[in-house]
């Protein structure tokens, strides 16, 4: 099974598609809200989303060590093979 | 009406220094007067963005930047820097007998 | 002020703003209240209506170029995708804003290279 990790903002809808997209699909994932984490935690994830590229877009999805930025389903399912 | 007619009596000569600017309300327009190498210009104090009051802003040069989210605009033309389109709007202005006038324009802008 | 007006404000000014850069609120009006409704609580917690799916910094340089509408200060990413960032506007022809994908700006800067 891949591993699924997300930054994610608690007032964008697009993280919340993103969300539910894996949920509907059964895959287990992990996340954090970015606006909502401490100081550290806000630290590493600012600094994970500038270097995959210089920018804090969110959702940031993290499927093993492929990143998508933006809630892109195709991607998503390409990434897991379904 | 007479063109003369349309020019408004802002503020005396010598009530701003060069780099200064001044908010005033003219027939109800919220206006901005500033002097920059000593020529006078006249915009909007509403930043068209959330409405701000751009004579809280800082001036260098010929661009004024809003305090609230700095916008920045050439006080010349209006022009906001990051995207011509959007513009503050400007009045014209003329000096006669020590004192400094602007037109308002037609559209009404600045309202 | 009460969060419905201050909701209706924003939406006068904004769309005031966005007009001249050719772009109008999505017609998704379900998505457009609930990003004006989450404008309006960032604009009571952090004190300006940042976009609700970027994040902020700290460092006012970044962060004031996120102020609702942002689209000046990513005019070219947005007019590739035809919509800015969260969807919350789209340019003018389009109608249909579920077909509008997010592209991120790395893929976009990519795909710009490329030509």
């Amino acid at each position: 099974m891949k591993k699924v990790v997300m930054y994610t903002l608690s007032t964008c809808p697009w993280c919340m598609r993103a969300k539910k997209f894996f949920r509907e699909h059964d895959i287990p994932f992990e996340y954090t809200d970015y606006d909502k984490a401490d100081d550290r935690t806000k630290e590493a994830i600012k600094e994970d989303c500038l270097a995959h590229g210089s920018e804090m877009s969110f959702p940031f999805v993290k499927i093993d060590d492929k990143v998508v930025v933006g809630y892109n389903p195709e991607k998503y399912a390409t990434l897991l093979d379904l | 009406m007479k063109q003369e007619d349309n020019w408004i009596f802002a503020l005396k000569e010598d009530e701003l220094s060069n780099g200064e600017k001044k908010p005033l309300l003219i027939e109800g327009n919220k206006v901005l007067v500033l002097k920059i190498d000593g020529d006078f210009f006249a915009i909007s104090n509403k930043c068209p963005h959330m409405e701000c009051p751009l004579s809280k802003g800082t001036l260098e040069q010929y661009v004024i930047k809003c305090p609230c989210h700095d916008w920045r605009f050439d006080v010349r033309e209006g022009k906001f820097l990051d995207a011509e389109e959007i513009r503050v709007p400007i009045y014209e202005t003329k000096v006669m007998e020590e004192g400094v006038f602007i037109k308002l324009s037609k559209e009404g802008a600045g309202k | 002020m009460d969060d419905e007006k201050r909701k209706e404000q924003l939406r006068t000014m904004f769309s005031k703003v966005v007009d001249p850069l050719g772009y109008k609120f999505s017609t998704d009006e379900e998505l457009v209240e609930f990003l004006l409704e989450q404008e309006v609580n960032i604009e009571k917690e952090k004190g300006s209506p940042f976009c609700p799916c970027q994040g902020l910094t700290g460092e006012r340089e970044h962060d004031m170029k996120l102020v609702c509408p942002c689209i000046p200060f990513h005019r070219e990413h947005y007019d590739a995708m035809k919509r800015c960032w969260c969807g919350l506007y789209v340019h003018k022809d389009v109608d249909d804003p579920d077909s509008l994908m997010q592209i991120s700006l790395k893929e976009f800067l990519e795909s710009k290279n490329k030509d």
